[in-house]
């Protein structure tokens, strides 16, 4: 959610649209239209806490997000259930250029949309073209896309400006969800190069999905619920569950006991202590492991700091966190430590040995920068409950383990917008946040957590004021990387992840597991890589 | 009450008189004064001692994590292995001092712009009543919290916020007593011995008001607690790891089943605040003339 709503651009929805809206679809729901009379399959109701930002795959960008648009959008190519390999989806089959600058889909010439027209080349060149001109959170991804062109109707070619072999794994994502073109553009949408200024389409499709997708959106009310339906003229195998309800309920108790009064069927956002206190036997919590990760940050070149954060103090900071008490206190130890900011199981994770807890090393180290009575820092971070995480327990955890080699927190949680505000404005001197992937593949992270020009952390980390953070290697180790593929690649990421590492300014903390409480009978609940909760995968006993 | 008290001070030298005599004068008031005395009491005593209280360090682990009351923990400890009655009692460090500060302050500001309102009249008046009006429009929650979170969160910020929220109050009382007093005859007189305003206002008003501001202050002083509980609540008062009673709170909700956590601090506000109550409302019972 984070890395989502942060990256974000300067667009904003007026809010007498969200009213509006909210005010037509519960009006629309106590009109008492028939949502799951049509056929005897099951509806289920999800309580999750939802930080939806739009329901367009161009403009949004969070974890809800990725639920819905893989949903009621298909996309070029899917993740395979192993959550590596790439499987086809609208795209039978696709030919990479041997300098993966080229790529060339074949289109399914059975796939449809949900009002029964054919996808094709021309929806998924709209749509790509429209993904790249909003500019919204994930359009990075299209940054290298010289064109994308449409020969036949069964036939897509995208051209890249330089090698970019995790291109075709980022079509996995959600955001690349192909839309129908006529449909959208009668209705506002267009994909022309100031799309982001005159494409209206993003009302419409608060109320209404445009996808080749197993579900079609039924309803959405802000803040409230979100229905998905399921498409009973979809091209694929039919999914088992007829309707989702996704009913917005803010904290883990409220969501256990939502399951534990009968009023819910999955729950998405309770942590493992209070998964633990469920008592009621027609209740299952599974848990899984998870992309996910809690990462404090260390920023060297941020505003006012009362001390260098020089690499000594950085490497004493990370040695001084006692990372298995934490992840014991904050997820009962459901979680996994992280060598790098690649997750594990990601090319090129593994190789780096996640940094040990070592107190008289910290202080030692703290003692060679001439640190040795300590200082203050400001720790700026939101207040929020990610993935099972309290942030503020976390923190104040943090904040104890600190204060044995001297450095002290100031802690201010804040709310998320204003943390987003002080985090691109003067910079925060040390910082929690999280990120999870929206694809499989390890160059999104180098790109975001790299310490080279145009990273967002490289700026965040204060780089303006400080370029000597910046790693010549980095962007040289990623251009190898994305100009090779395999394991050649995943070598270079293997280098890139120990350049992170030894960086120590994003110290990731934990990658949370992933925890399903569900009613009995309810399975293929699983994590995936590029659409957290695969809905299609749910069935029913 | 002034004779008892003068007469207490002429002879009370030998030590069973002073004493018989307090007792007396207790004995006088009202049991909700006594009751709810105590309680506060307690809880002024607490914040001014705790420290020295051989309890856990408030911000320390003192043992296992989550566990429920037990002879070790007698309120059991929160999710990072702190006692939670040694970070209860220490609330009172920071809920006794705001609450003091914030209704002296609101009764300062109040009463001086109540007292001017009430004795310039005129534009004067109605200047600083309409901003009494507009402040007072607003429900003092949601306008704390807007100011808070406009100042950034934290202990002082949340003070001035609620100083903002809470001086109308005073001020509407103090107005309505000095137009009451001064019609009376006495102030007629010094107008007309030719007394400066100052002198008439200040000698012969005020101290004549001041009775029903100090018997609203008293129950106020649980309500600024709630108030700042509430803030720190919304995450917008005390900031991690301060043991302030609305943050603990806010830490219990989150933590369900681990009743004990949100228990203590429900206690001390549940208490404090009610404390404070019967005080005011005993107060109230023994000042007022036509309830004798």
């Amino acid at each position: 959610m984070t890395r989502r709503s942060e990256m974000r651009g300067p667009h904003r929805r007026p809010m007498a649209m969200i009213a509006a809206l909210a005010t037509a679809t519960t009006l629309a729901a106590w009109s008492g239209a028939p949502a799951f009379a049509q056929d005897q399959a099951p509806s289920l109701i999800v309580a999750r806490d939802m930080d939806l930002n739009s329901l367009d795959p161009a403009r949004a960008f969070c974890d809800t997000c990725q639920i819905y648009l893989s949903a009621t959008y298909d996309r070029l190519v899917d993740i395979g259930a192993d959550n590596t390999s790439l499987v086809p989806m609208l795209a039978t089959d696709w030919t990479i250029s041997a300098d993966h600058t080229e790529v060339t889909f074949k289109l399914n010439p059975a796939a449809r949309f949900a009002d029964g027209s054919p996808v094709e080349a021309k929806d998924v060149k709209w749509s790509l073209e429209r993904l790249k001109n909003i500019k919204g959170g994930f359009s990075y991804i299209m940054d290298g896309v010289i064109s994308v062109e449409a020969p036949d109707a069964a036939t897509v070619v995208v051209k890249l400006d330089k090698p970019n072999s995790d291109f075709v794994g980022s079509l996995s994502a959600p955001y690349a969800g192909i839309l129908d073109s006529d449909l959208v553009a009668q209705h506002g949408g267009n994909a022309n190069a100031d799309a982001a200024s005159t494409d209206t389409a993003e009302e419409w499709l608060l109320a209404n999905s445009a996808g080749a997708g197993p579900y079609v959106l039924s309803a959405y009310s802000p803040n409230n619920e979100l229905r998905l339906k399921r498409n009973d003229n979809y091209w694929g195998d039919k999914p088992a569950v007829g309707e989702f309800v996704f009913r917005q309920t803010k904290d883990a108790v409220a969501q256990s006991q939502l399951l534990e009064s009968g009023n819910g069927d999955i729950a998405m956002n309770v942590d493992p202590t209070t998964a633990g206190s469920i008592t009621n036997p027609e209740i299952t919590v599974s848990t899984v492991p998870s992309f996910n990760m809690v990462y404090l940050v260390l920023s060297p070149g941020a505003k006012n700091l009362p001390h260098s954060l020089d690499a000594k103090i950085r490497a004493a900071i990370a040695k001084a966190v006692d990372y298995d008490t934490l992840i014991d206190f904050t997820l009962e130890g459901q979680g996994k430590r992280l060598g790098s900011p690649l997750p594990n199981g990601f090319p090129g994770s593994g190789q780096v040995e996640p940094t040990a807890f070592d107190l008289e090393g910290a202080k030692a180290l703290m003692a060679e920068a001439g640190a040795a009575d300590g200082f203050t820092l400001d720790a700026v971070y939101p207040n929020v409950n990610q993935y099972g995480v309290d942030y503020s327990l976390m923190m104040q955890k943090v904040q104890q383990d600190l204060a044995a080699i001297n450095v002290q927190l100031n802690l201010q949680p804040v709310e998320f917008s204003v943390w987003r505000e002080r985090i691109n404005g003067d910079g925060i001197p040390l910082t929690a946040v999280f990120f999870a992937p929206d694809y499989y593949g390890s160059a999104q992270y180098v790109q975001y957590f790299g310490m080279m020009d145009g990273t967002v952390w490289y700026k965040r980390a204060g780089g303006a004021n400080d370029p000597t953070l910046a790693n010549p290697q980095t962007p040289e180790l990623l251009a190898k990387a994305l100009a090779s593929e395999g394991e050649e690649s995943a070598k270079y990421y293997s280098e890139l992840a120990s350049i992170m590492a030894a960086e120590n300014i994003i110290l990731p903390i934990v990658s949370p597991d992933a925890v399903f409480v569900a009613r009995k009978g309810i399975s293929g609940l699983r994590y995936s890589a590029c659409c957290n909760l695969v809905l299609s995968d749910i069935t029913v006993d | 009450m002034n004779t008892v008290t003068i007469e207490a001070r002429k002879d009370g030298r030998t030590k069973p008189g002073v004493i018989r005599r307090v007792l007396s004068l207790l004995a006088g008031l009202p049991p909700s004064v006594l009751f709810g005395g105590a309680i506060v009491l307690f809880w002024l005593v607490t914040a001014l001692t705790v420290q020295f209280w051989p309890l856990h360090d408030p911000l320390a682990l003192a043992g296992r994590r989550l566990q429920p009351p037990s002879a070790d923990h007698w309120l059991g400890t929160d999710a990072l292995g702190r006692d939670v009655l040694s970070r209860t009692l220490h609330g009172a460090i920071y809920s006794m001092p705001i609450a003091t500060i914030v209704v002296l302050a609101g009764v300062v500001i109040g009463a001086a712009l109540g007292a001017i309102a009430g004795y310039v009249g005129g534009k004067v008046d109605a200047a600083i009543m309409r901003l009494v009006d507009i402040t007072v429009a607003f429900p003092p929650i949601l306008l704390a919290m807007t100011i808070t979170a406009t100042l950034g969160p934290g202990i002082v910020n949340a003070a001035i916020a609620m100083i903002i929220v809470w001086w109308p109050i005073y001020a509407r009382l103090m107005r309505a007593q000095v137009l009451e007093v001064k019609e009376r005859e006495h102030v007629e007189a010094a107008i007309a011995g030719g007394a400066g305003h100052i002198r008439i206002l200040g000698i012969h008003i005020l101290p004549l008001c001041w009775a029903p501001i100090l018997i609203n202050a008293t129950m106020d002083f649980g309500q600024v607690v709630l108030l700042a509980a509430s803030l720190s609540f919304v995450g917008l008062g005390a900031t991690p790891p301060t043991p302030e009673w609305g943050s603990m709170i806010y830490d219990g909700a989150s933590r369900f089943y681990s009743w004990w956590i949100a228990f203590g601090p429900g206690m001390a506000i549940l208490t404090l605040v009610l404390g404070f109550s019967f005080l005011g409302d005993g107060l109230r019972d023994y000042f007022d003339p036509k309830s004798q």
